[in-house]
């Protein structure tokens, strides 16, 4: 039984290794991988021209099988989330219902009262007849009127959801429209990136790449629970669900709030809580900064206790007198204290890890590089070939995979409650912890370590690793509850 | 300064000939586009009987962009803050480019009769609105005798 799990284990590795690398696997190993990692899934990193080119085709689908212009199919597939199948459905049942909910036509009939072509409402003035346009609504407008309208939503952004400019009116401008009135070319371009954008954005199988100046997006077909995919450009790792870095364990909810956490001065008020009070007599806010318990206001320059916030002269040679009477007024005030000061403490804990295995994981990033180049050395050196040294490689890329998932191990921690499932995760987080110090200690003195025991911890650690996601991933968890359920 | 669009010289001219009831909008002798304006607090709301006084300023892209309003005099409103700027959505996301001065200054006097405490700008009034309408409305007219009414 073990022989064999460790035989299905060593299995794995070899594909395990790369699979931060490339998408060149074939379908044989993404079976397999599928089994054998807990956050295997399927994704592809495309360029804007692929992207561009299955967008496209999503159009011209729609646009050939409805008879329609390109640009309304845009419009439809971006009120639709670009489910061109479900839009040819709905549009056979009820076309009108589909044209409405799309905008493209307006809701009620409209009537005569507000088509004037003889009197531009906007601009008030009074253009010759042709120069005259209007949506489906039948709102017209002058053509300068629809040109500077058209650009002022641009510059602020705006490209598929630009409006009629009648009150109340929601009927969209489709992109044929907009182009005909717009003829700056800057302002064209800006337009269509931003149709671009927009279009990614609303396309619930694809995502940017979140990295600064990054033009990959990923292509994905599930938006739930932690979802590993890495850029091909800049090999920033992403959740595709949520765009936040890839955070497994911890679910897509719980990292926002945690990254919130971190980022705002909630912590600052915290702080303040735990180790600050009001003065008695003046109510301006003391830090304490040193041990004894003698407080002089530095405003008002009151004498009081900070243990029992009752005035010094009453103390002096009493002063322990005052830890005896906890159940004073001050008690409601002082359990509030030792409150907020326990939360910091707890939050600090998990902070600081979250913040030094951050850290340790740029310095492996160090590691990496460094490794690199004397596995070059060594292959220039003609000390073996890049094949005979690929395992230190390995192993480098393996400590780094680890050490990120170990971070993202602490958010969950924090907001797990306690109980039996939390001791088990703790366990687990200090096994994994342990073997990553291990392997991390071997891998920096990789030269002199034996290879076999190298691969052996690398072993271990991957083992933990995989354990402790199989475990805890949301979405296993939630298919292993489910079928206990059945 | 480029000259004035066609639009606001015709707006203007209609807000000084047939004036909206219980609002006056005059143009700065100084800047076009700045206009002094007062609204009469309507019948039957606690804003009865006060002159409020605000800016409407005009900007450049004006009407593709909409126009810039705030109370001067304050007032107790969940709509309005401290710094008088208003909660109104004709004056954001549903600004469209055939609204008005006018129809702009119709709504706000609008909102002063029908305060919406649900989409709150000044979030202490729209609490107390909320929870004890009477109280809100006796400091509401309490503001007006103060602020609203003394020329």
């Amino acid at each position: 039984m073990s022989a064999e799990s460790d035989m299905e284990y060593s299995d794995n590795d070899g594909d395990d290794y790369d699979y931060y690398g490339e998408q060149d696997d074939c379908d044989m190993e993404t079976v397999d991988r599928s089994k054998s990692d807990p956050e295997f899934f399927l994704y592809s990193c495309l360029k804007v021209e692929e992207v561009e080119k299955l967008l496209n085709e999503s159009i011209e689908l729609l646009s050939n099988s409805l008879q329609i212009t390109p640009s309304l199919a845009k419009v439809m597939l971006h009120a639709y989330g670009w489910n061109a199948q479900e839009i040819i459905n709905k549009y056979r049942e009820n076309a009108n219902e589909v044209l409405v909910y799309s905008r493209v036509k307006p809701r009620l009939p409209v009537g005569q009262a507000n088509s004037s072509r003889t009197n531009c409402a906007v601009c008030a003035n009074t253009p010759l007849l042709h120069k005259y346009s209007a949506l489906a609504c039948g709102h017209y407008f002058c053509n300068d009127c629809w040109a500077m309208h058209f650009e002022v939503q641009i510059m602020q952004g705006v490209s598929n959801t630009i409006q009629c400019m009648a009150q109340d009116c929601e009927v969209r401008a489709p992109e044929d429209f907009v182009l005909s009135h717009v003829t700056k070319p800057t302002l064209r371009e800006r337009y269509q990136q931003f149709m671009f954008k927009d279009h990614v954005k609303s396309h619930p199988q694809l995502r940017f790449c979140p990295g600064p100046n990054c033009q990959w997006i990923f292509q994905a077909w599930t938006r739930e629970g932690a979802r590993r995919v890495e850029c091909r450009g800049c090999e920033l790792l992403t959740c595709f669900s949520c765009g936040a870095p890839h955070h497994a364990p911890t679910d897509c909810a719980t990292i926002r709030r945690w990254l919130t956490k971190c980022a705002d001065d909630s912590e600052t008020a915290n702080y303040i809580s735990a180790h600050t009070k009001d003065c008695p007599k003046c109510q301006i806010c003391i830090e304490k900064n040193g041990g004894c318990n003698h407080m002089q206001c530095g405003a008002c320059r009151h004498d009081f206790c900070w243990v029992c916030s009752g005035d010094w002269k009453t103390h002096g040679s009493e002063y322990y007198e005052c830890s005896r009477y906890k159940e004073d007024p001050n008690l409601a005030n002082d359990s509030q204290h030792a409150q907020a000061r326990e939360a910091l403490k707890k939050y600090l804990h998990y902070y600081e890890r979250w913040e030094n295995h951050a850290r340790s994981l740029k310095l492996e990033e160090q590691t990496l590089a460094s490794l690199k180049s004397r596995i070059n050395q060594k292959v220039m050196a003609g000390e073996g070939t890049w094949i005979d040294w690929q395992y230190l490689w390995d192993a480098a890329r393996l400590l780094k995979r680890c050490r990120y998932t170990l971070q993202y191990t602490y958010p969950y921690a924090y907001y797990m409650e306690v109980g039996p499932r939390k001791e088990l995760f703790e366990y687990q987080q200090a096994q994994l912890e342990a073997e990553i110090e291990n392997l991390s200690w071997k891998v920096e003195r990789a030269e002199t370590t034996d290879r076999g025991d190298l691969e052996n911890q690398m072993d271990i650690a991957e083992k933990r690793r995989t354990t402790l996601l199989k475990d805890f991933l949301e979405f296993n968890t939630n298919n292993a509850s489910s079928s206990t359920k059945v | 300064m480029a000259a004035l669009p066609r639009r606001i010289i015709k707006e203007t001219q209609r807000l000084m000939q047939e004036p909206v009831p219980g609002i006056s909008a005059v143009p700065s002798e100084t800047n076009a586009r700045y206009f002094h304006v007062i609204v009469t607090g309507p019948e039957d709301s606690p804003f009865e009987g006060g002159l409020f006084k605000l800016e409407l300023f005009l900007p450049e892209d004006y009407p593709m962009s909409a126009p810039k309003v705030r109370f001067i005099t304050k007032i107790y409103h969940p709509n309005i803050d401290r710094l008088g700027r208003i909660c109104l959505d004709i004056l954001k996301d549903k600004w469209s480019p055939a609204l008005q001065i006018r129809t702009v200054l119709l709504s706000i006097q609008a909102l002063l009769s029908a305060p919406n405490p649900d989409d709150p700008l000044a979030n202490d009034v729209a609490e107390l609105w909320k929870v004890n309408e009477i109280e809100a409305i006796r400091n509401a007219k309490e503001w007006t005798r103060r602020y609203a009414m003394d020329n």
